[in-house]
């Protein structure tokens, strides 16, 4: 996950104009590395909802996470997609607003993923018979 | 040692913070958070000095790191913040201990990189492979940071009597 969060916050950082010397054609070189770490993710988050599917299918919180967790991702492609050819398209202004938002999902990703452990009020779905 | 962290706690209203409702998780996604910037600064440049994304400039890319420091610095003030709160917790567990260990390795060789490595590296041309000598502390660096992800995560689970703790 911190490989995930870490390659996007890089990229949403020169988004926002911090280092923006940094080519974009260049930084989505990262990416490969992005997406295996998210099919471990992917594993390793179906692995947890097995263990305990009650905890989180009963939890608001989950869907927030899921939901900003798969915008995040859907950015992360589409960053990748408009990098590759040579001479982006997309303005300046609107590269920002997507950085600053791709930096505001992966925030609400991590607080709702470690609020999963504080919020839930169902643990097994034992309860429910 | 464990009064001492106890009292700061105590009187820096730390504690309470921490007991409140909400106070150990918003430390935590702040610390998570942190650790996200830290990677995706520092490691991200450790990647590239290992030959990764190959034709980005190292100068440029550095510029990211400054942000590192500010995740590094969130992650010092939360973690004595759990530290403080619940210093039994912290103080006799390996993996805390060996997470600090991680820390230390990862800092000595920043100071490394620093004062041999850095000002040759940011002059290198993106197209140029680096060194062994600089490649070897980005791999260090790399690997202590995984480490103390790992470590960070294994404190929740491990929490060992004191008497494991041999040299405590």
């Amino acid at each position: 996950m911190a490989f995930v969060v870490g390659i996007n916050v890089a990229v949403g950082l020169r988004l926002v104009g911090i280092a923006p010397k940094i080519p974009l054609q260049r930084i989505i070189n990262f990416y490969p590395l992005h997406w295996y770490c998210s099919i471990a993710i992917l594993v390793s988050g179906l692995a947890l909802l097995a263990a305990y599917p009650a905890k989180a299918l009963t939890n608001p919180v989950f869907y927030l996470k899921l939901t900003a967790l798969i915008i995040g991702l859907g950015l992360s492609r589409y960053f990748q997609l408009k990098f590759q050819v040579e001479q982006s398209t997309i303005d300046e202004k609107k590269l920002k607003l997507l950085g600053a938002l791709s930096l505001l999902l992966w925030v609400i990703t991590i607080t709702a993923g470690r609020f999963l452990a504080y919020t839930h009020n169902t643990l097994l779905a034992s309860r429910f018979y | 040692m464990l009064e001492l962290l106890s009292n700061f706690s105590q009187i820096t209203g730390i504690y309470w913070f921490m007991n409140s409702p909400w106070g150990w998780p918003v430390a935590e996604s702040i610390h998570f958070f942190g650790l996200c910037l830290l990677l995706g600064t520092v490691g991200v440049f450790d990647l590239r000095m290992l030959g990764m994304a190959n034709g980005l400039s190292y100068e440029a890319l550095h510029k990211l790191v400054p942000w590192g420091v500010v995740g590094y610095l969130l992650n010092v003030t939360t973690g004595t913040m759990f530290l403080t709160t619940s210093p039994d917790q912290y103080l006799f567990n390996p993996a805390f201990q060996t997470k600090l260990f991680f820390m230390l390795i990862a800092g000595l060789n920043m100071l490394l990189f620093y004062f041999t490595t850095a000002a040759a590296v940011k002059s290198t041309p993106a197209i140029i492979t680096l060194p062994n000598r600089a490649r070897t502390i980005a791999a260090i660096s790399l690997l202590c940071w995984c480490g103390v992800i790992v470590c960070g995560r294994l404190i929740t689970y491990f929490r060992p009597p004191y008497h494991w703790c041999f040299w405590c």
